[in-house]
């Protein structure tokens, strides 16, 4: 089955949240913000802002209900800055008018008397200083000194890796609506329901149950939209005061200049192996680039560091990880939340021992390649590792040794051209590291009618989840697909719900959807067979939208059995609750099993470089991915591919770059420069390799 | 007062004519299909159809709304999502669902429309061509695989029921491509309140050509200022062959240089060429003297047109014309030959005859991208082979669009990979790159050098390096 949402989006009827129809006279908001990357504020001057035509009012710090403070795992965020400027782009006030329009007029007006102060940009020099969020993280396993003086190879060496604009093709923006009661509807573009649900609540000052979230649809998140609430905040403090609708929708320059990215990070790396070319030790030191504020970088450093291994058994290992504060605009989660950073380093590291040593760098891969029996690095042991499967399923559609021996030949045979190719191994711990986030509850209800509507914490942001839920609903009580309508994500009917997020989406909420549907099933089932007559329940089951006894189906079909157990006053609605079991992480030892399960993958990638350009295509790339039993093979194709082509982007064209002031140097040049505003590359179609095989793997 | 037709509806817009028709049709219209994503022409999630009524019937182009002026667009028939698949799916809308080449969904109403408009233009229905329909159409989700598989298969399915038929809208229309209204539209223009025929900007109009880079830089200002828009001259629209040179008018587009059948007659590979230069959304609308009058000391259409020893004609203020070599047109950075009211109405463009000639460019991205380098070449050889002419460009690496001269000394010469490696060591020499975001000043002399060696060895080997 393929995403529902897809007849919407061909014909344009889907809505976003800037599509909304709005009763009243919506308001527009603008943000002024922070132009210097660090300093303090002497003054602020709102006045002329305020007085601009079709401006209805300016907010600072001094107009918040609540708490100022917008910090996702630390209090170290405030929604408008008080004194202290710690980024270029860090929000100082907000200008409300009747137009967005107006409302950008009158935010240039606004002045700022400010102090400047020297600011960080190396994250290096962070971390000498101490400016660190959190605290470092070290893991030890084995003993790599020891180690080391036993391996017949040891290579070790420095790395960066870049940051990356995430390019949502829908900016950050949310609609507030005002409710009577002082309550507030928030309908906002956003992945983490229950996060931005209290930090809206905490910012106005008002309880939770006066704050109802919503959200439809999100185009595109990637990670973006989990944990910097300013932009669903800053508009929902406006509609609060100002008691008319109010609607925040950053442009594309704003958005680039202001949100976060994927962390650049640094690292420190040194690998030793056996003449036998077994990796015997690894150490790692991360440096992630967090920016201001601690956002929700720690978590994804977090991943860095348990991923640290990679896809590979590494018997003595010492990783060590900090998160550096530094005057860019805080960084936040970006699609495999820090895996591809954790992945990168040990990658790099085998690849320049393979160089060292004379070998071919996919033999040596494949040869310290997890197996069943291994232990990761904080003690879990991985159970049904699929690497070597994955490698072996690669090898068997591609030949690997063959398209090895071809490459060289033609290498050989060309001096204008010549061709390259990777072989890559993934693996992917599935779950939250944070234990508690690993809960999910789905609500649904059966009308009279016979359809049936779905809530879940879940967020559709392309990737289909809305569509597994359905899927799951749908099998679970034996009825049509089209019977079933998964609703809104909102806070109302399914609160503290963790972020859409980490590859948990439809494993969490499609369980507790599952729970809930069996009980509604069992309750069904139980009436259907004192309803017919039968005395043995257990055979009585529902399929194919109709009642069956021992498999023959009854005259009873779905609706009438929705109708006739609705009258017999049969409760038809079911709230259900799923925390992934067994979950644990000691922080106080880096030990525990914080992941459920693994994905895995292998991937070969073929490059062929002009030489006399200097420039390069690539070519192919070949993908295996564990998928196990797939609940839509469309989606997770779609899943997969449109993955290995943003890693592609992170890895090749797309760069962020920073001024030595540190503005976000894109968003710059496409103000001031007149000739390069065509400096925001990102992969478009002729760019992409033509082919991209994609074979998924079952159980 | 503008009025137009979009979708099927009469409208008549109190808006000035510099706003953009992007805010026309999602504020005022709501229709809110047509999505906002980068208000630059970068990104194609505001793709429209723009049909412009003209003597051989109405002629649609794929165009990026939030760039395009509604002033522009007077007369014409504009086309958003939701004039498609009004009673059920189009083929187009059909195959991105079948092929599930959507995810977020914000970026696909303007694939949708850039793949109908590629219908709507493309005259062989070309897998090829689908795919430069579609290179304006930044997608997040999908990585395009499944675009890709959609494009293909419209262009399968349609090559044997529309290509070759002469009427493409009624052929589309039978094929499901279209909604029947789209028959009535051309009597409906005609109807309409007439299209202006726009004589000679007034004093204080600014003149906008396709104002694909205008309205990227100043779109506040021009919302309020009074245009005029050269896609009015249709004196200007033309491409012409003389006895030694096409002549192409100062209103063609980029897309219509392109793809002019006297264009590729005498320069074959002006198509592919200019597929580096933007986006179909952009080429569609932009305007060959635009991209010379923008005076970029990188601009692709330039550097060509330099180098093939392109002529302009200026039309002044009084009407009287004067002719001037391309080469000797630009006086400073982002300075030329040009003063205030003159108007360049034509490019003369001298035969290539049995001239060879090579375009390279390199940028980040690989298309639709500002080159850090630039450079053509234009090789006329004797027949014993030797070189009897030699022009080469160079953009990217001074102030001004370059025609590198002193390469006189290699007439005679054998055109051949040592006098390449000769001469790219004389154009480097005589180039003054600066450190910029799209490379250091050593990098841009080392890749110009390599760049007319890839001249010589595609010239000399007759193909073209990957």
């Amino acid at each position: 089955m393929k995403n529902v949402d897809l007849t919407l989006h061909v014909r344009g009827l889907s809505q976003f949240v800037d599509d909304i129809p709005v009763h009243g006279d919506c308001l527009h908001a603008v943000l002024f913000t922070s132009p210097v990357a660090r300093g303090k504020i002497r003054s602020l001057d709102t006045g002329r802002a305020a007085a601009a035509p079709g401006v209805v009012a300016v907010f600072t710090h001094r107009d918040v209900p609540g708490l100022n403070q917008v910090g996702h795992i630390f209090k170290d965020q405030p929604l408008f800055a008080v004194e202290s400027l710690e980024y270029i782009g860090q929000p100082i006030a907000l200008v409300v008018a009747q137009t967005r329009r107006a409302a950008q007029r009158a935010a240039r007006l606004i002045t700022v008397d400010l102090e400047k102060l020297d600011a960080v940009f190396d994250p290096r020099e962070a971390a000498a200083r101490g400016m660190i969020h959190g605290q470092k993280r070290v893991l030890t396993s084995g003993d790599t000194t020891a180690a080391f003086d036993r391996c017949a190879h040891v290579v070790q060496g420095k790395l960066s890796s870049g940051p990356q604009e995430h390019f949502y093709f829908e900016t950050q923006r949310a609609l507030a609506l005002p409710g009577e009661h002082d309550t507030i509807k928030v309908c906002a573009s956003a992945q983490a329901p229950g996060a931005f649900h209290r930090h809206l609540a905490e910012v106005l000052g008002i309880p939770q149950h006066k704050v109802e979230l919503d959200i439809r649809r999100l185009g595109g998140g990637f990670g973006g939209k989990e944990s910097t609430a300013v932009w669903i905040v800053a508009p929902a403090l406006a509609a609060f005061l100002l008691k008319r609708p109010v609607k925040l929708v950053l442009g594309r320059n704003e958005d680039i200049a202001t949100t976060g990215k994927r962390h650049a990070y640094q690292y420190d790396y040194k690998i030793g192996l056996d003449a036998g070319g077994n990796i015997l030790a690894y150490e790692v030191d991360l440096y992630q680039h967090a920016g201001a504020c601690a956002d929700i970088s720690p978590a994804v450093l977090g991943r860095s560091f348990l991923h640290a291994s990679g896809s590979y058994r590494i018997p003595n290992i010492r990783v060590t990880a900090v998160s550096c504060r530094t005057n860019i605009p805080p960084n936040n989660a970006f699609r495999g939340f820090g895996v591809p950073q954790g992945t990168f380093a040990i990658e790099s590291a085998l690849t320049h021992a393979a160089e060292s040593m004379g070998v071919d760098a996919a033999t040596l891969k494949q040869r310290n390649l997890l197996q069943d029996g291994d232990s990761l690095p904080y003690g879990a042991r991985p159970e049904k590792v699929n690497a070597l499967r994955c490698w072996a399923a690669l090898d068997e559609q591609v030949d690997l040794a063959k398209r090895h021996r071809e490459v060289a030949d033609y290498n050989q045979a060309h001096g204008d051209t010549k061709r390259g190719l990777a072989v890559l191994p993934v693996c992917f711990g599935i779950s939250f590291a944070q234990t508690a986030l690993n809960q999910a509850s789905a609500l649904v209800h059966i009308y009279v009618d016979g359809s049936v509507a779905v809530s879940t914490g879940a967020v559709e942001m392309g990737q289909g989840v809305n569509t597994k839920i359905q899927i799951v609903a749908a099998r679970t009580l034996g009825v049509g697909v089209d019977r079933v309508r998964v609703d809104t994500t909102n806070t109302s009917r399914i609160p503290n719900a963790s972020p859409t997020s980490a590859s948990t989406g439809a494993d969490l909420n499609g369980m507790a959807t599952k729970f809930a549907c069996e009980e509604l099933r069992s309750r069904l089932t139980k009436f259907a067979a004192a309803h017919l007559g039968c005395e043995h329940p257990d055979r009585v089951e529902l399929r194919d939208e109709a009642v069956t006894i021992e498999g023959r189906r009854t005259d009873l079909g779905w609706q009438k059995l929705v109708a006739a157990a609705q009258w017999a006053r049969i409760d038809l609605s079911s709230h259900a609750f799923y925390a992934t079991p067994a979950l644990d992480l000691d922080p106080s030892t880096e030990r525990g099993r914080p992941f459920a399960y693994y994905s895995y993958g292998t991937s070969l990638t073929t490059v062929l470089l002009d030489v006399t350009r200097g420039t390069y295509t690539i070519e192919a790339i070949d993908v295996v991915h564990d998928v196990g039993q797939t609940l839509s093979e469309a989606i997770d194709r779609g899943q997969v591919e449109g993955a290995v082509i943003q890693g592609m982007g992170w890895a090749t064209i797309e760069q962020s770059r920073y001024a030595p002031d540190g503005r976000v140097l894109t968003a710059v040049l496409l103000h001031a420069l007149r000739a390069v505003r065509k400096d925001r590359p990102l992969p478009s179609l002729p760019l992409t390799p033509e082919q991209v095989f994609m074979y998924l793997h079952g159980p | 007062m503008p009025s137009l037709i979009i979708n099927d509806q009469d409208v008549r817009t109190e808006a000035p004519p510099g706003e953009v028709l992007l805010d026309l049709i999602r504020e005022e219209r709501r229709l809110t299909g047509t999505k906002e994503a980068c208000r630059e022409g970068e990104c194609g999630a505001c793709t429209v159809l723009v049909g412009t009524p003209g003597p051989t019937g109405v002629t649609y182009r794929a165009c990026a709304s939030c760039l395009l002026p509604i002033g522009d667009v007077e007369g014409c028939h504009v086309v958003t999502v939701e004039g498609l698949g009004v009673e059920s799916l189009t083929v187009v809308q059909r195959l991105i669902v079948e092929h599930s080449a959507s995810q977020c969904g914000f970026c696909t109403p303007g694939i949708v429309l850039s793949l109908t408009g590629f219908c709507l233009a493309s005259e062989t229905l070309c897998h090829e061509d689908a795919l430069d329909a579609l290179d304006g159409n930044i997608c997040r989700c999908t990585g395009y695989a499944p675009i890709r598989a959609a494009a293909r298969g419209l262009s399968e399915d349609l090559r044997g029921r529309v290509a070759g038929k002469p009427k493409r809208v009624e052929a589309l229309v039978e094929a499901g491509v279209l909604p029947r209204y789209f028959l009535d539209i051309p009597g409906r223009l005609r109807s309409l309140a007439t299209r202006p025929a726009a004589g000679r900007p007034g004093k204080d109009e600014v003149l906008v050509a396709g104002g694909t880079d205008l309205f990227v830089q100043k779109p506040e200002e021009l919302r309020e200022a009074p245009l005029a828009f050269l896609s009015r001259r249709r004196d200007l629209d033309y491409v012409t062959t003389h006895a030694d040179s096409v002549r192409v008018g100062g209103a063609v587009t980029i897309e219509e240089f392109r793809t002019s059948p006297e264009v590729l007659r005498h320069f074959p590979t002006m198509k592919s060429d200019l597929v580096l230069h933007s986006s179909a959304i952009l080429r569609n609308k932009a305007t060959l003297t635009g991209n010379i009058v923008n005076a970029s000391p990188v601009g692709d259409a330039t550097i060509i047109l330099l180098a093939l020893g392109a002529r302009l004609v200026i039309e002044g203020v009084d009407g009287a014309v004067r002719e001037t070599p391309l080469s000797g047109f630009f006086t400073g950075y982002k300075k030329m030959a040009l003063s205030c009211g003159e108007l360049v109405r034509e490019i003369v463009i001298p035969f290539l005859g049995s001239a060879l000639f090579n375009f390279e460019k390199v940028s980040n991205r690989v298309t639709l991208d500002i080159a850090a380098v630039n450079t053509a070449l234009r090789l006329q050889t004797a027949p014993d082979g030797a070189i009897a002419d030699l022009r080469v460009s160079a953009g990217g690496v001074a102030p001004v669009p370059l025609l590198i001269g002193g390469l006189e000394r290699y007439h005679g010469r054998k055109a051949d990979e040592a006098t390449g490696a000769a001469v790219a060591q004389v154009v480097a020499e005589a180039v003054t790159p600066i450190d910029d975001i799209r490379g250091s000043a050593v990098y841009k002399r080392l890749l110009l050098g390599q760049l007319v060696k890839a001249h010589f060895a595609v010239i000399t080997d007759g193909r073209a390096l990957r």
